[in-house]
């Protein structure tokens, strides 16, 4: 190689690496911050900050996050599933039936749902669920959840599932599969990496999901609250009432929620990463 | 006796007439060549057999096909498919699937087998009918991506074989492999017709001397000529199909 090839090429491997370091610089900052200020809490409060009640504002305790945590699980459980599955049907009929009007119809609804600001569907579910019911909600807020979190659902299938060569629906076909057992026993596990993937940004989604259950959940803080048609608080929206607050003991509290929240969504990710093996072509 | 009759055939995919008007009658216990240049609607004709058609949007077909007796156009395309297996150009063995179930699957969907010792006698019969038994015996339980892709295509040859299809399609089964695999593929399915009938596309007239019992040269859609395929290539009768054979098309 002439020495301004080797030239060159280095320069572009330095800019690569420059660009790189550029993007992740800031999302590594901000997991260091939430790391260094949100481990506090943690300490102070140990296996308390995951069972008691939030602090009352001239506390010297940190208390815990129990009602949002136990919230956003309930929230998670109500909503994620529903999601999955009308997602992943969803994107099995677009797939199959391209040229069908009720996939083009789901297609295009999927994509102006993804651009609707979440602010909007907490007010719309607020209205259509919570006023009619008389009272907030898990079940109005997995409504919420739903919405925002399926035309991402949809998005990451689709895209999943189109990701695997048509040779290998063909094969089935050759060897007298039925369309819905092609699907099923080549197509899906075949896209079972990207696709369990789409379900962990939908997790992500849903537990980090703020403005579209502010208005429709209730914030429960004054214990654990295990049934749907109950108000629930949940992690994200604590974390944001909290650190709006004016209370250095509710700063505190935010900051440790939001490193259980960050724990919560690595653990997950690592846990699928080791159990989903991605199939080699 | 014909395994398949192919009667004034026409396909029309979107605005395009892409066969018109075929007639042909592949003997039972045969190799069939089917051979033309690239785009003359050889791969279709296999895809009306086996009903794959129906997967094309906007595809239409007429005239008569008949599969072992039976009404294709009309059939259930999945009972057809049970009787008409087909390995492709490109080798595609299932990859999420370990090399055994690769050919223990086709088997099942099929009924082909009964339990487990029933389904590895016709995984190993199959196997080594693909002349592959030997280099995978002892790695079954391994994924397909470890193989070559002459013993991928040869692995794909196992699953069709494991159906125990009474008509096989190959669809240039060795366009995309080296010439050693080529070579065992090609003794592996002269060596299909005491089991089945054959019918195989190629646009190599090499290799359709080699393999054939019987050849149709198609060119733009039409059956040009047909006939045994000693006659046909010593004494050709159509201009076309000479200058096909020397590779001048």
């Amino acid at each position: 190689m002439s020495r301004a090839r080797s030239l060159k090429d280095k320069l572009f491997v330095f800019a690569v690496a420059a660009g790189f370091l550029l993007a992740v610089a800031p999302l590594f900052h901000l997991a260091v911050v939430v790391f260094e200020r949100g481990i506090p809490a943690l300490v102070e409060s140990g296996l308390g900050f995951f069972t008691d009640g939030p602090p009352s504002p001239l506390s010297t305790e940190v208390g815990g996050i129990a009602p949002a945590i136990s919230g956003s699980l309930i929230l998670l459980a109500l909503s994620l599933p529903i999601v999955v599955l009308i997602a992943l049907f969803a994107s099995l009929l677009t797939l199959e039936f391209p040229g069908n009007p009720v996939s083009k119809a789901v297609d295009v609804a999927a994509r102006s749902f993804a651009s609707v600001p979440t602010i909007v569907v907490s007010m719309a579910v607020y209205s259509l669920v919570v006023v009619p019911a008389g009272r907030f909600s898990a079940l109005a807020g997995a409504v919420a959840l739903v919405m925002v979190s399926l035309p991402y659902a949809y998005t990451s299938f689709s895209t999943a599932l189109r990701s695997i060569p048509s040779t290998y629906r063909e094969a089935a076909y050759f060897i007298a599969m039925k369309r819905w057992t092609a699907l099923i026993r080549v197509v899906i596990p075949m896209a079972k990496k990207q696709m369990a993937s789409g379900v962990l940004m939908t997790m992500a989604r849903i537990v980090g999901e703020t403005a579209a259950i502010m208005f429709v959940v209730g914030r429960f803080r004054a214990g654990i609250q295990v049934l749907p048609d109950q108000p629930v608080d949940a992690i994200p929206l604590l974390i944001f009432d909290y650190a709006l607050a004016p209370y250095p003991v509710f700063h505190k509290v935010a900051w440790g929620a939001a490193l259980v929240l960050l724990l919560s969504y690595a653990a997950v990710f690592v846990a699928t990463k080791m159990l989903v093996r991605e199939v080699k072509l | 006796m014909h395994a398949v009759e192919l009667e004034d055939v026409h396909v029309h995919v979107g605005g395009q007439h892409i066969i018109r008007g075929v007639t042909l009658n592949v003997p039972c216990n045969s190799v069939y060549v089917l051979m033309g240049p690239s785009g003359s609607g050889k791969t279709t004709l296999l895809r009306v057999i086996n009903r794959l058609i129906d997967m094309v949007d906007g595809a239409r077909v007429s005239g008569h096909v008949r599969v072992l007796g039976i009404d294709a156009l009309k059939a259930d395309p999945y009972a057809l498919r049970r009787r008409v297996g087909m390995v492709s150009q490109i080798p595609n063995p299932f990859p999420h699937m370990t090399i055994y179930d690769n050919v223990a699957v086709a088997a099942r969907i099929n009924g082909v087998a009964r339990g487990k010792r029933e389904e590895g006698e016709v995984v190993e019969w199959a196997l080594k009918k693909a002349m592959i038994w030997d280099e995978v015996k002892d790695r079954l339980h391994e994924h397909p991506h470890v193989l070559s892709g002459g013993q991928k295509q040869r692995l794909c040859l196992a699953r069709a074989l494991a159906m125990k299809a009474k008509v096989l399609l190959f669809d240039e089964p060795t366009a995309n492999i080296d010439p050693v695999n080529a070579r065992k593929l090609e003794g592996a399915i002269s060596s299909l017709k005491d089991d089945a009938t054959v019918i195989m596309v190629t646009h190599s007239p090499h290799q359709a001397a080699r393999v054939a019992d019987r050849v149709a040269l198609i060119y733009e859609g039409r059956v040009l000529e047909e006939g045994a395929a000693k006659e046909v290539f010593l004494n050709p009768k159509d201009e076309f199909t000479v200058k096909f054979m020397r590779g001048e098309i």
